[in-house]
């Protein structure tokens, strides 16, 4: 098989586009994968639907509508409404008894599965979700910020505390293992201590944390553990970046305590949540950040891409 | 059952008159941002709003300041204290200043060759007093963050009242609903008549109409050269409510709306009232094209969808192509008099508006 044929095979991704609080059968969410425009809400049967956001008919925003009793959308403008599992026209308030369209009257249906407190879109909708279930982490968030989803995994990789914050963590430039593909996942630890210790990182002899960071090649969709030195997991985070319009990158996370409490006077449950996604980045830091993990994990995405599907499972 | 009536019922052929048209299928993937029409009158300014000190309008970015001297309106491409640092252009005579002239309570400005400003081509509006004088309460501005078309085509399309302005002006429950356009090379027109429909709510507070339904009868009719529309409703029982409604292109996305609606014969609290809603449609209207006009930016070979309801906006999108192209290929004449009375074709009930 050639590079090409390799590549035209590689399923398209699914999007983690937002947390599953957001979507409701109340008001239409407005979410962007790159330049692509999705409304997401959920139907009467409580499942979440995914169309492009434009209405077919005069190209206004399906998102600025509602959703009715029955779970249809209904744009804003004139009130054309749309299944959700289809894209197709239902109806069209003026036209009264006469409801039957033809089959080129409907909005652009995406794929959408939804797991893990996660709500995720395929803009290719006859990609099968895939077989996975995860467990839904109860802390979550949503944060936008103005950087591209590139650079923005390559600061996750080379200086993760430049995008998000753990409490009373701080993230160290040295690595237990540099990143490999496992599982076709990009997959690294770094190692961390705590953010109140005076005795500079350069000086310390061994690391009471790591951080272990699992990431899609594709969405950068992310898991980090934090453990400590008996390898206790003390914080699950997974992270979902997504290419949002005009180079900003959305992000959703959700997270959940380990079962093992780090030992006082450290804490991640006082006050504020333990974890967060930054919604700015200090960019006078991000630009003199030297590439290095990013370096490592452009050459492996590149051999990936040009894998078969099945070799990278 | 979808398709766009694409009826031949213009003034033009009933004067046995064959205009020309663009094929309706352009109608769908049109570039409004790309019309630039010539050889019209834009109303600049309402009249009492140029005074001695100069106010700056533009047209496609065009720039026209506007002022009065000696009590005669004057429209300059340059401003009196500018120092002339560009040329000037092909739109003003060798003075740099357009032709002008005060009609119907506006200030009107000449886009196009400057030596074919001519009267005959104002746009008839004959519910407007022809030297002006409506009171203050009954003019305003808006402006909108589109092209003037698409906020023309807001407007001719009045499915989209019913349902995003319905608490100003009902809903579209009715027993029947019938649309028709007439058209022309210069102008489209669209008539639309309801029976039993529901009463407007603004009518329902303001003008003490307690019946539940109302026969209306609304006319838009659009003057495609100078983006001049006329809303004209008639209400039974209720008022009758003309509106002047230009959509001043004054660049190729923003638009900006110097309206003046004549209440003079409303109940007195209606014909206060009335106006004031125009500031709530618009930013409901806003709400809408504002996103939308930038979708229209770019080329896509997607047609837009529609229904019988959107006859008029097809039309009104054909015209406008067929008269830009007409324009492009060099043919800037009026093939219709755009000046003649318009009373008998948007049914004006004469009685009401004698001037």
């Amino acid at each position: 098989m050639s590079t090409d044929q390799a590549q035209a095979a590689v399923p398209s991704p699914w999007w983690a586009v937002a947390r599953s609080e957001e979507v409701t059968g109340q008001k239409p969410l407005a979410v962007d994968i790159g330049g692509q425009a999705v409304v997401l809400w959920r139907d009467k049967q409580d499942v979440a639907r995914a169309l492009e956001d434009r209405c077919p008919h005069r190209r206004a925003p399906l998102s600025l509508g509602c959703v009715r009793d029955n779970g249809w959308i209904q744009c804003g403008y004139h009130g054309w409404s749309y299944d959700g599992e289809t894209g197709r026209l239902k109806e069209i308030p003026n036209l009264k008894d006469q409801q039957k369209f033809p089959p080129l009257y409907r909005a652009i249906a995406f794929g959408v599965y939804e797991t893990g407190g996660f709500v995720r879109v395929n803009l290719d909708a006859k990609t099968p979700p895939p077989r996975v279930s995860a467990k839904t982490y109860r802390l979550n968030g949503t944060a936008h910020i103005g950087v591209d989803h590139q650079n923005y995994l390559d600061a996750l990789f080379d200086d993760p505390g430049l995008v998000v914050d753990i409490k009373g963590v701080r993230f160290t430039p040295y690595l237990m293992s540099e990143l490999v593909v496992q599982d076709g996942m990009l997959t690294m630890e770094r190692s961390c201590e705590w953010a109140s210790k005076i005795w500079p990182a350069p000086f310390s002899s061994d690391f009471l944390l790591t951080i272990l960071s699992r990431t899609h090649p594709e969405t950068g969709e992310t898991d980090l553990i934090l453990r400590d030195s008996d390898l206790a997991e003390l914080l699950r985070v997974h992270l979902s970046p997504v290419p949002a319009a005009r180079g900003v990158t959305a992000v959703r996370w959700r997270a959940e305590l380990g079962e093992r409490s780090p030992p006082l006077p450290h804490s991640l449950s006082w006050g504020a949540e333990p974890f967060s996604a930054r919604s700015s980045v200090d960019a006078a830091a991000l630009r003199v950040l030297k590439p290095s993990v990013s370096l490592r994990s452009g050459e492996l995405r590149a051999v990936l891409k040009s894998q078969t599907p099945a070799q990278v499972a | 059952m979808l398709d766009a009536a694409d009826r031949v019922t213009s003034a033009s052929l009933a004067l046995g008159k064959t205009p020309a048209t663009a094929p309706m299928g352009d109608a769908n993937t049109w570039i409004p941002h790309n019309i630039r029409m010539r050889d019209t009158w834009f109303p600049l300014a309402h009249s009492t709003g140029v005074r001695s000190k100069p106010v700056r309008r533009a047209v496609y970015s065009q720039p026209y300041y506007l002022w009065r001297e000696d009590g005669k309106a004057i429209a300059a491409e340059f401003h009196p204290n500018e120092r002339q640092s560009r040329p000037k252009s092909e739109f003003t005579f060798a003075d740099g200043r357009y032709p002008v002239m005060e009609h119907y309570g506006f200030v009107w400005g000449w886009y196009g060759r400057p030596e074919a400003a001519d009267p005959a081509h104002l746009p008839s509006l004959p519910f407007l007093p022809p030297k002006g004088g409506l009171p203050g309460y009954m003019i305003g501005t808006v402006r909108f963050d589109c092209a003037a078309p698409v906020s023309l085509e807001n407007l001719i399309d009045l499915t989209h009242a019913d349902f995003l302005h319905a608490d100003v002006v009902g809903d579209e429950k009715s027993e029947s609903e019938d649309i028709e356009v007439f058209f022309d090379t210069e102008t489209v027109t669209m008539v639309r008549t309801c029976k039993a429909k529901s009463v407007a709510p603004v009518m329902k507070l303001f003008s003490g109409i307690s019946a539940p339904v109302q026969d209306v009868r609304q006319v838009i009719r659009i003057y495609l050269r100078s983006h001049c529309a006329i809303a004209y409703g008639r209400f039974t029982p209720g008022d009758d409510v003309p509106l002047f409604h230009p959509c001043v292109p004054e660049t190729r996305d923003r638009t900006r709306l110097d309206f003046a609606m004549n209440t003079s014969n409303a109940s007195p609290l209606f014909r206060h009232i009335m106006p004031r809603a125009s500031y709530k449609v618009s930013r409901q209207d806003s709400y809408m094209t504002s996103p939308q006009s930038p979708r229209y930016m770019v080329e896509t070979t997607r047609r837009d969808l529609h229904s019988r309801f959107d006859a008029a906006s097809q039309r009104y999108r054909v015209q406008m192509q067929t008269l830009a192209a007409r324009q492009e290929a060099g043919d800037l004449d009026y093939k219709d008099n755009v000046s003649a009375d318009c009373s008998d074709i948007i049914g004006l009930r004469k009685e009401l508006f004698r001037y």
